[in-house]
């Protein structure tokens, strides 16, 4: 959880042309970022795809970025816009890459290389593809919700009933699997 | 379990250390890196807001010129305090929400589908309050005239539009494709509102008004087909190789 502010600063550095800036930028918000795809994908490799997609497509419309407006929203609304794109993309050539596809799995569930068992991606498992950003952007990155709300592009109340439901959600599965307070359940 | 809990344990697994290697963050850098010049950030949203606001006008007066103002001619003044306001109204407010849709990571204080409702609703409501001639002469063919008019002024204002914030990048090209549909449609409908002399009641409150939504279906046809392209040419590209 870091201070946005910051990132502003950086953001418009990075606008000016300053690859110092920039590098800072990938430095602080790149693991935030693969974790959020690492928990949406199948393996790191396509987390890491995802990750260098996103940077191409943040350098090309990083005028898009306005100084004044919180950077974090920007960044995760590209972000999210990506693995949306590409989730859309690998649907549509499964039919034609069947073959590959089932090697991809094979490579994807290596030994070593699937990290679908990090704690926080099996704590947030049972709930669905949109409750678990909205909960990974609040809890996680630490963004507000009219951030999140932002980064969505859906309505504060929109954010705030998502979240309702995944912490009902989470309760009953907490519940049932005998977490108890000071108890890590595997979690780290 | 409390949901002081929950954060509890959420907390605790965020905080768990979490390693990215250093020669992935390296090769992001390096493919940014070429590139990287100064570049100059959007204007402000009522910037551009203003300028899509002046385009819809100018799409509305000049088809309108071209036709005729027989429906200004004959409007009272009642009717045109209402409805010309109502409509640029409605115009900046579309105008806003499609700004927003291409700036990725902006508050949205309206969804689009929302915005849909409420300005056809808002239309209907005016027209309902000004028109009371409930007569229905030639209701379908001079109605279908009219759908087509609008619409077919709905169409360069909405590219007009686009080509004037074409540098935003939409993150949800159906929803800002829908947006770029109402404001087209508002144009349209301001042209019809200029023009056509026919109040009755039933023609003004469906015909003008259908020409929203049938522009906002239009538009969000043209962002799906566009995300359908990139998405085929993405999955082309990925079987050839």
């Amino acid at each position: 959880m870091q201070p946005d502010s910051n990132l502003d600063a950086l953001m418009a550095r990075y606008q000016q042309g300053d690859f110092d800036a920039a590098t800072d930028m990938i430095e602080r918000i790149s693991p935030q970022l693969h974790r959020l795809f690492l928990a949406h994908s199948q393996s790191r490799l396509d987390a890491d795809d995802l990750l260098q997609e996103t940077w191409l497509r943040i350098h090309k419309v990083r005028h898009t970025y306005r100084p004044g407006e919180p950077a974090l929203p920007w960044f995760y609304a590209i972000a999210r816009h990506v693995r949306v794109d590409h989730y859309r993309k690998s649907v549509r050539t499964a039919i034609g890459e069947r073959q590959l596809e089932a090697m991809s799995e094979e490579v994807a569930t290596a030994p070593g290389e699937s990290d679908h068992t990090d704690g926080l991606s099996a704590l947030l498992a049972p709930l669905s593809a949109s409750q678990r950003e909205v909960i990974e952007m609040l809890k996680v990155v630490g963004m507000s919700l009219e951030e999140v709300a932002r980064a969505t592009s859906s309505s504060v109340g929109s954010v705030k009933q998502k979240v309702h439901r995944a912490y009902k959600k989470l309760r009953e599965t907490m519940s049932a699997a005998g977490f108890s307070k000071g108890q890590s359940g595997g979690l780290s | 379990m409390k949901d002081e809990e929950i954060d509890d344990f959420l907390t605790r697994a965020a905080r768990a250390p979490y390693d990215l290697k250093p020669e992935t963050l390296q090769r992001v850098a390096d493919s940014i890196k070429p590139s990287l010049r100064s570049v100059r950030s959007l204007p402000p949203t009522w910037v551009m807001a203003g300028g899509l606001v002046l385009v819809c006008a100018a799409v509305s007066l000049v088809g309108a010129a071209r036709a005729g103002f027989f429906g200004f001619a004959k409007m009272d003044l009642l009717e045109r305090l209402l409805v010309f306001p109502a409509l640029v109204i409605l115009v900046w407010l579309a105008a806003t929400e499609f700004v927003h849709a291409m700036i990725p990571g902006s508050l949205r204080r309206i969804s689009p589908g929302a915005l849909l409702g409420f300005a056809s609703v808002a239309l209907l409501a005016v027209f309902a309050f000004l028109f009371r001639d409930y007569q229905t002469d030639h209701f379908f063919s001079i109605g279908i005239v009219c759908l087509l008019a609008g619409f077919l002024h709905a169409i360069p204002a909405a590219l007009l539009g686009w080509l004037l914030i074409r540098r935003g990048f939409a993150v949800n090209s159906i929803l800002a494709g829908l947006v770029a549909g109402v404001l087209g449609g508002l144009a349209g409908v301001g042209m019809l509102e200029l023009h056509c002399p026919n109040f009755q009641a039933a023609h003004v409150l469906v015909w003008h008004t259908a020409v929203v939504p049938l522009s906002a279906a239009a538009g969000a046809l043209v962002g799906w087909t566009l995300r359908f392209r990139s998405t085929s040419s993405a999955g082309e590209r990925s079987n050839t190789k």
